[in-house]
């Protein structure tokens, strides 16, 4: 889709002069409009150039308009009084796309706001809206087909040279096919309640709240009259040029939207699923399911939810909902599990209906379809596959799947993510995630991969629900030792990196600040980026530690404990626990290295401790610190890091002074012969001990369940050392003093659950 | 703060030595504008013993006596007696003499010195109302107040009332064009415009007295200002020299308007009005000029309602973008200091605090503590029903902000440079370091530098070693 143009010729009343601050504003001083007689009760102020919405959430109306807005408008900001929007190419395209008339967002947004819309602003949204929603992709017995109820507008594609080379010619003729288009009956979505148990609801809440919902009922509400026309044409594609045709499709203006008429699928057989009965959905879930299944069929799209706000859930009712076979792919051999686990937990589909496909694991359902759960780098992996999974995705591609539920879709790479969306042939794709912000501009990729933004959850109103845990956010402030500063001024910005993280102020912040919460009874996540720094750490604090290297077994092994061991109270993750490790004990996270100025990577990390099992407990607080060494670039990182969340309305507090840290016992490096050491040591790395985790970066989190990846990382790389160092002396010294805990945990063995219920018994 | 602005009115008067004051009281007018300066108490007890001819009796006030009234009691009589209107002996209260006579005849009438102006008889052939008075104050007044946050102006305030500002501390600068305000002038916007009138005044009496100017006769004139009637023309004929070069002043700060210089006729504006009336509760000169506005005709009350910012109005939020209620061009301006502005609407501004913006005010000598103290004080409603009404780490951010400023420490000393070697250099560096003066040194450029106490020292010690 073409970018906004933006700065349309704005009609500027000629009598407009403006005043003496006028200019301050440039462009933006739109003190010309005129303010509506009964402003004060209207929620918004939009800019008619560049298309943000202002909403007074302390509004009686704020609800409502609350949303309508996520449904046409991109969220910017939702803090605690005022929140912003934004109107952009692709959220109309995503508005047209669950069923609403530009005709019909003109007049809500007229109504909803304290000034007139302009001409530019209707003329905006009339670009944007005018030929969305009308051409429709379709996947019928394995063949996909553009569908459209306007003959005219399927000529027009075709006379697009483009789309006219790729048309699958069918019986010779040049004529569209046209047949009986769908009706749509009562879907149902389980878990929700069914359409007629809502006329219960109190009468007099139904009548407070009808007049505000009147409003919106024409809009927002039931949009199937405007979808019965009689008839639909479409011209077939092919499969393997679907990409190509979407990507023209919105270069000329006509994206294409991806439906699956599910209920009327007689040819791919039902899968025996539904939700448990006592399986009961929140509102917010709800919510987005229904702009996915809005017209009784499944749109493909992307839901955004808040880390621990139950995204998985949302994919298990989806797939309950189309109820044919079902394709999870996730990020890491550990969520596979954490996948069918929850399937089995939350729905009623038999184990051996569900087929796990990693490289660990490889094994087929029985029946006659079924649920397969696997990773992207399984499945798209071109490379050396062996017999099994050559086998596996054999069976994967031949198939057609009714839904493909697309975990974390912000970690996958544009050119991964062709090649899955290329071979499993899917009717529907919904793409979960918490974070739709990526450093580059791939997120936008994504629009045509899988299909726009149904849905995305307000934090904060999850958090006042008790949905998600309540978190206090600080920034701690460590200032360099002057030592560790001097060498700063002078490293490479590679060994910066590792100067600023090995800062012996903020080993002691770390130190003090588990010490504390571990008095408290808080588990501790304590994450670091950069590996030779997760392990110094962990080993002189003797606590445990997983990194992409860390075996699998030792990994669950170490989880397991945290999870139930009440003496192991913090561990160390490297970026492999930023995403998809579910670890409700956690409450308090810190965070001593950190992937630039990652704003995605901060939510994630913060998303481990949203889940915290203990949120609803009366005045329960998690824990979010970022240590900062004071004075280097971590500092411009840091705020960087923070926009996301902040402008979800959190607010990190800047801690300058621990108060207590000089009287903690066995304070580490107190003496300044130990900072030195210290210091010779992180001087004696070479450069590729400062960066981060290879191969396992959280951008392209591939290939996590598979080692092969972390492994082909490893090059030679010539260092300079001293001879001691060339000898082993560094770590084998280190090792000695500081035995991993690790090794400890794994000497215990698993027979540690069993003594655990000894210890119970004394 | 805004306390120690509103009593300098009086504080001033309290600092007059007793002949002046004395002729002060000389004149009625002024004796009323000096009681309506007092605070109720005081007026209490001024009126109780204003008809008597012989001293009173303290204890004899009808006054409950607890602790709390002693306190507010003694408070008010040491006013009292630092004016110079009572006198006390004994425990009895004497009021003074010409203050008696001439606040009685302000009170019972039968004045004969007009000190409470001379209204023009003569007809005015296009005469003015007191839409066009506040107009002209509000236009005056907020030139100047616009000039000091930096404003774009078309028409700048004239060289008399920015060589004011400056005397007043509210702006520095070489130039008299190229001023920029300072962190009193910063305070000063934040007040209401009532303390700002007298703040002016009074700098307006200490630049006036080294201009041998009589204050007596200016005070004269301003408090008769204070009683006159809006809307009616008041003749020159009666007033001083000095009070006649003090008009063409007001005139540009928009207290009074004269149509040119020549006009034998004055007008006061709503803002002249204003001096000796508590106008405690209004905040913007608009607002003022408003309620001053005795004949609040439909056209007035339009022009508040669209004029008039109210008093809480702006909006913090976590992420730190600021949202104002206002239209006001004076205040966009006050929040252009230190806010980031993106859009405006016609009743909304929105901006985000940046740490570049901050530090721009910084820069300017704004401190954190007053970005604070104005984003509280104009706290929109939906903020007050927090605690704290800011958001902690958003004050805590501009604070940090400031100290990130403030890490600097300056040292005075001298600089030693163009060693004839590194021999040199190392000696005489070496010797520095001993006797503990040095405070910075590069052996590379073969510079050091050595703080004030030290410099003879180090001085000495290079010329012995040179001589040798």
């Amino acid at each position: 889709m073409p970018k906004a143009t933006k700065g349309e010729i704005l009609s500027i009343p000629s009598d407009f002069k403006g005043d003496s601050v006028s200019n301050r504003f440039g462009k933006h001083d739109f003190s010309f409009l005129s303010l509506k007689p009964d402003h004060a009760a209207r929620p918004l102020w939009i800019n008619p150039i560049d298309g943000r919405i202002i909403l007074e959430s302390f509004s009686p109306l704020a609800e409502q308009a609350q949303d309508f807005l996520i449904t046409i408008a991109e969220p910017v900001s939702r803090p605690t009084h005022i929140h912003e929007y934004r109107l952009t190419p692709y959220s109309l395209y995503a508005a047209v796309s669950v069923g609403l008339e530009p005709a019909d967002i003109i007049s809500v947004l007229d109504r909803l706001s304290k000034v007139p819309i302009t001409e530019s602003l209707i003329n905006f949204i009339h670009t944007y809206t005018a030929s969305v929603g009308k051409v429709k992709l379709i996947l019928k017995h394995n063949h996909y087909y553009i569908e459209s109820s306007s003959a005219e507008i399927l000529k027009a594609l075709l006379s697009d040279p483009t789309i006219a080379s790729l048309r699958v010619a069918s019986d010779g003729a040049d004529q569209l096919t046209s047949e009986k288009a769908p009706t749509k009956g009562d879907l149902v979505i389980p878990g929700t309640k069914k359409p007629d148990t809502s006329a219960g609801e109190p009468q007099s809440q139904a009548e407070h709240n009808d007049k505000i919902e009147n409003l919106y009922e024409t809009v927002v509400g039931d949009d199937q009259d405007e979808e019965d026309q009689d008839t639909v044409h479409s011209f077939e594609v092919p499969a393997d040029s679907i990409e190509v045709v979407k990507k023209r499709c919105q270069e000329i203006d006509y994206p294409l939207l991806e439906e699956y008429d599910f209920r009327n699928d007689q040819r791919n057989p039902d899968l025996e699923i539904d939700l448990k009965p006592s399986t009961q959905i929140r509102p917010y879930q709800e919510k987005s399911l229904s702009k996915m299944f809005g017209n009784g069929r499944a749109r493909s799209g992307i839901i955004v939810l808040p880390c621990g706000a139950g995204k998985t859930l949302v994919g298990i009712t989806a797939a309950c909902t189309v109820k044919k076979g079902v394709v999870v792919l996730c990020t890491s051999s550990v969520s596979v599990m954490q996948w069918r686990q929850q399937f089995l937990q939350w729905s009623t589909i038999q184990p051996d209906s569900i087929a796990v496909f990693t490289s660990e694991h490889k094994e087929w359902f029985s029946t006659e379809t079924g649920l397969v759960v696997s990773t992207y780098s399984m499945v798209a992996n071109t490379r050396n596959r062996s017999y099994d999974s050559q086998k596996m995705m054999d069976f994967l591609t031949s198939r057609e799947w009714g839904f493909i539920i697309l975990d974390e879709v912000h970690v996958v790479p544009a050119a991964m993510f062709r090649r899955v969306v290329s071979t499993i042939a899917a009717h529907a794709k919904l793409g979960l995630t918490a974070t739709l912000v990526r450093e580059d501009d791939k997120i936008d990729d994504l629009n045509f991969l899988i299909g726009p933004k149904l849905y995305e959850a307000n934090w904060m109103d999850l958090s006042r629900q008790g949905h998600i845990a309540n978190v206090q956010c600080a920034e701690v402030w460590c200032p360099m030792t002057s030592e560790f500063y001097q060498e700063y001024l002078k490293e490479t910005s590679r060994k910066r990196m590792l100067l600023y993280v090995m800062n012996p102020t903020k080993f002691q912040a770390c130190q003090f600040l588990i010490h504390y919460h571990e008095q408290r009874g808080d588990k501790i996540i304590v994450f670091s980026d950069n590996v030779w720094a997760l392990k110094a750490y962990a080993l002189k604090l003797k606590k445990p530690f997983i990194f992409g290297g860390t075996p699998q077994h030792e990994r669950m092994l170490i989880l397991k404990n945290f999870q139930h061991n009440p003496e192991i109270n913090t561990i160390f993750l490297s970026k492999v626990g930023d995403t998809s490790i579910d670890l409700p004990e956690a409450t308090c996270l810190i965070q001593i290295s950190s992937h630039y100025g990652s704003r995605r990577q901060e939510a994630q990390r913060l998303g481990r401790i949203l889940r915290a099992k203990r949120r609803n407990d009366e005045g329960f607080n998690a824990f979010f610190y970022s240590l900062v060494s004071k004075d280097t670039q971590e500092m411009y990182y840091s705020t960087k890091r923070q926009a996301f969340l902040v402008d979800q309305g959190y607010a990190f507090k800047v801690i300058t002074h621990l108060q207590g840290l000089d009287k903690l016992p066995d304070l580490a490096y107190s003496t300044a012969r130990e900072r030195r050491e210290l210091l010779q040591e992180v001087l004696l790395q070479n450069e590729e001990a400062g960066m981060v985790e290879r191969g396992d970066d959280a951008d392209d989190a591939i290939g996590r369940g598979s080692n092969a990846f972390a492994r082909k990382a490893q090059k030679p790389v010539k260092t300079t050392g001293s001879l001691s160092s060339l000898a082993g002396g560094d770590d084998m010294a280190y090792v000695e003093y500081n035995k991993s805990k690790n090794k400890e945990l794994k000497s215990q063995g698993s027979s540690f659950i069993s003594k655990l219920y000894k210890k119970r018994k004394k | 703060m805004q306390q120690a602005f509103r009593s300098s009115v009086i504080e001033y008067l309290e600092s007059l030595p007793e002949p002046v004051v004395s002729r002060l009281y000389q004149v009625p007018a002024t004796c009323l504008a000096v009681f309506r300066l007092l605070p109720e108490l005081g007026q209490y007890l001024v009126l109780s013993i204003l008809f008597l001819n012989q001293p009173f009796k303290m204890a004899d006030l009808p006054i409950k006596s607890t602790a709390k009234s002693r306190v507010a009691l003694d408070l008010v009589r040491r006013r009292l007696r630092a004016l110079s209107i009572i006198r006390e002996h004994g425990g009895f209260a004497q009021i003074h003499k010409s203050f008696r006579r001439n606040f009685r005849i302000a009170l019972t009438g039968g004045d004969t010195s007009r000190s409470f102006g001379v209204p023009s008889n003569s007809l005015d052939k296009s005469p003015v109302d007191s839409q066009f008075l506040a107009a002209h104050a509000k236009r005056h007044w907020e030139s100047i107040l616009h000039y000091m946050v930096g404003t774009d102006l078309s028409d700048v305030p004239n060289d008399g009332v920015l060589m004011l500002l400056r005397h007043a501390g509210l702006m520095e600068g070489k130039n008299l064009h190229s001023m920029s305000i300072t962190q009193a002038g910063f305070q000063f916007l934040l007040q209401d415009v009532h303390t700002q009138l007298w703040a002016l005044l009074l700098q307006y009496l200490s630049i006036s007295q080294q201009l041998q100017m009589d204050p007596v006769d200016i005070l004269h004139f301003i408090f008769m200002l204070g009683s006159m009637q809006l809307g009616q023309g008041y003749s020159l004929t009666d007033l001083s020299p000095t009070q006649t070069n003090m008009l063409e002043d007001l005139c540009d700060y928009g207290i009074v308007y004269k149509r040119s210089k020549s006009s034998r006729r004055f007008y006061p504006t709503p803002l002249a009005i204003m001096l000796t009336t508590d106008a405690g509760t209004l905040v913007s000169p608009s607002a003022a000029v408003d309620a001053a506005n005795t004949a609040p005709d439909q056209k007035t009350e339009l022009t508040s309602i669209s004029d008039a910012a109210p008093a809480h109005f702006v909006l913090l939020e976590t992420n730190y973008r600021v949202y104002a209620y206002t239209s006001s061009p004076l205040q966009i301006a006050i929040l252009n200091l230190f806010v980031h502005l993106k859009s405006r609407f016609p009743n909304l501004v929105s901006g985000v605090i940046t740490r570049d913006s901050v530090r721009s005010a910084l820069a300017h000598g704004i401190t954190a503590e007053q970005i604070i103290l104005y984003l509280t004080v104009h706290a929109h409603p939906q903020m007050l029903r927090n605690d704290p009404v800011l958001p902690g780490t958003i004050a805590d951010q501009i604070k940090l902000w400031q100290l990130e400023k403030e890490r600097m420490t300056t040292t005075q000393g001298y600089l030693f440079k163009d060693f004839s070697g590194p021999r040199e250099y190392e000696i005489a560096a070496r010797y520095a370091t001993e006797i503990g003066v040095l405070t910075w040194q590069n052996p590379k450029l073969r510079v050091f530098f050595v703080n004030e106490a030290g410099n003879s020292q180090v001085v000495d010690f290079i010329n012995r070693r040179l001589k040798k």
